[in-house]
């Protein structure tokens, strides 16, 4: 985000992503097994992996590493990304185990796979109370400055 | 799931294509009768049904049965997204080596050229917005699998093309398939088509596509019967399975799944069928996107791991080529309306084996696999012989 909103934002499902004050990093909301330790992008109840019952939420990222990409041109829901020629599409392996897909942030040139990539917030539009949709995507992290 | 005592008796299918026009029912109507008259029974010999769709309210399938008689026959809905049709199949093969009935049907029908439309106008309302899973299409999401291989072993665009371009000069040769080239398709002209989503373009992804496909299963001893005259093909394993949690696990979107899915499921009907991937004359798979075809020719266990590109410079699934693979133009020419596609890979299995392919016919097929994949998430394998 070049610039703090000026509206309230609100998520484009609620239950995936924090939205932050105009300067913080954006966090993914995750679980963590209480038995097995195995960490999980969205929450959930039941570990997916020893099946124990009960997790603890954990606030997840906002780094990461680019596993693979691509260079999409089809529209992306809720936008008209497409006529700007293109968008990103990537998987980003998160240090505490969690592959998240998410939209990218940037040029085509941007990319390429084992990048250090941070999360970031895009504004997909405005609802009918004049709030602005948001989803989380990722973006290559900036030198110096994590988000 | 071992199966022992099942034929497949009968299949039929319309044309893959925009059938804007045409309503579901009648669409449904001419695969199923057509299943039938191949089959030479009557529906009335038809013990229990089994629809598959993925378009479409509650009861279409109770309602579509109905163009066929009302005969007083269960009649069981099946959804699981592009397997729908294989799924169906193995509930209809099921329901006959359980016992349940002598002669069971299994019909897959959809008009993918409606649910583009509803979607566009949901679009335009500004509805199909507040859904995290829905913001990336499946392109992109088999286009990142694509990206990732080309880093780890190296895959050229070259290698997905001219998979691609096979599959088109195979549709050629099949009078149902939707796209059926009046020229040769070359590796140029692939990659010369619009970009959908890096590396794969427009025409290394299957078309929308309209149809419906059907097959009529029986007890062994009955085929034998009626068909007295005709090779005999039987249903010797069908093994379906959900994903299994594996670490970088992706829960969000129409995901590919983890590839041991595909790995984990062959092995399971290979194993009941008592065969390996080395007996196999012809098979089918989940050819959606051309990388996926690459990926299925190592988890298939056709060639090992690290050689499908070898595989396709060798020509290897190639008509004429050692295991010959989509053969009717799978998904990328012969169309994919999602719920009839599976019933459509049985249909040219069953001509495959029965030798009647004609222009297209793998000689001496004794062997046929049909493998899918459903929204990622599960993976249907079914395996076929000519007795």
């Amino acid at each position: 985000m070049s610039a703090p909103a000026p509206r309230p934002r609100v998520p484009i499902e609620p239950g995936f992503f924090t939205i932050p004050e105009a300067g913080e990093a954006p966090r993914l909301l995750g679980s963590r097994c209480r038995s097995c330790r195995e960490v999980f992008f969205p929450r959930r109840v039941v570990c997916a992996r020893c099946l124990a019952h009960g997790t603890e939420d954990v606030l997840l990222g906002p780094h990461g590493t680019l596993y693979t990409w691509t260079w999409t041109h089809l529209p992306l829901f809720g936008s008209r990304r497409s006529d700007a020629g293109g968008y990103g599409v990537g998987q980003v392996d998160l240090p505490e185990g969690p592959r998240v897909q998410a939209v990218l942030a940037g040029p085509r040139e941007a990319f390429s796979i084992g990048m250090p990539m941070e999360l970031d917030l895009e504004v997909l539009g405005e609802n009918r109370d004049g709030q602005q949709v948001v989803i989380f995507r990722f973006r290559p992290q900036s030198d110096g400055h994590p988000a | 799931m071992k199966l022992e005592g099942v034929a497949l008796l009968g299949v039929g299918m319309t044309r893959f294509a925009s059938h804007r026009a045409r309503p579901l029912a009648e669409l449904a109507r001419e695969a199923g009768l057509a299943a039938l008259a191949d089959a030479g029974l009557s529906f009335r010999e038809v013990g229990e049904a089994f629809v598959g769709y993925v378009h479409g309210g509650a009861m279409t399938g109770v309602k579509i049965m109905k163009e066929f008689g009302l005969t007083g026959l269960p009649v069981t809905h099946v959804e699981n997204a592009s397997a729908t049709g294989l799924v169906a199949f193995r509930e209809a093969a099921a329901a006959v080596a359980a016992g349940r009935c002598d002669v069971a049907m299994a019909l897959g029908f959809d008009k993918m050229t409606d649910m583009m439309d509803a979607a566009k106008g949901a679009a335009s309302r500004g509805v199909g917005r507040d859904q995290i899973d829905s913001v990336i299409l499946p392109a992109a999401y088999f286009a990142l699998w694509a990206t990732r291989r080309m880093h780890e072993r190296g895959t050229r665009p070259e290698h997905l093309a001219r998979i691609a371009a096979k599959n088109w000069n195979h549709g050629a040769l099949n009078p149902l398939s939707h796209r059926q080239p009046e020229h040769r398709v070359t590796v140029e002209e692939v990659l010369a088509s619009p970009m959908v989503s890096e590396p794969l373009t427009a025409m290394m992804t299957c078309p929308v596509s309209d149809g419906a496909a059907c097959a009529i299963l029986a007890r062994s001893d009955l085929a034998r019967r009626v068909q007295s005259g005709r090779p005999l093909v039987t249903v010797r394993s069908s093994a379906l399975q959900s994903e299994r949690y594996t670490p970088g696990h992706t829960f969000v979107g129409p995901v590919v799944g983890p590839s041991s899915m595909t790995r984990d499921t062959a092995r399971e009907a290979y194993e009941q069928a008592g065969l390996g991937p080395s007996e196999v004359s012809v098979a089918l798979c989940h050819d959606a996107f051309a990388n996926e075809e690459l990926e299925y020719y190592e988890l298939l266990g056709f060639c090992a791991e690290g050689e499908g590109e070898k595989w396709v410079e060798e020509g290897s699934a190639e008509l004429g080529g050692r295991l010959p693979m989509n053969p009717d133009g799978g998904l990328i020419a012969r169309g994919h309306p999602a719920g009839p596609t599976g019933l459509a890979q049985i249909h040219e299995l069953a001509l495959q084996l029965r030798g009647e392919a004609e222009r297209r016919q793998v000689p001496g097929a004794r062997v046929g696999l049909a493998h899918l994949v459903g929204g990622g998430s599960v993976c249907c394998v079914n395996i076929l012989c000519r007795e």
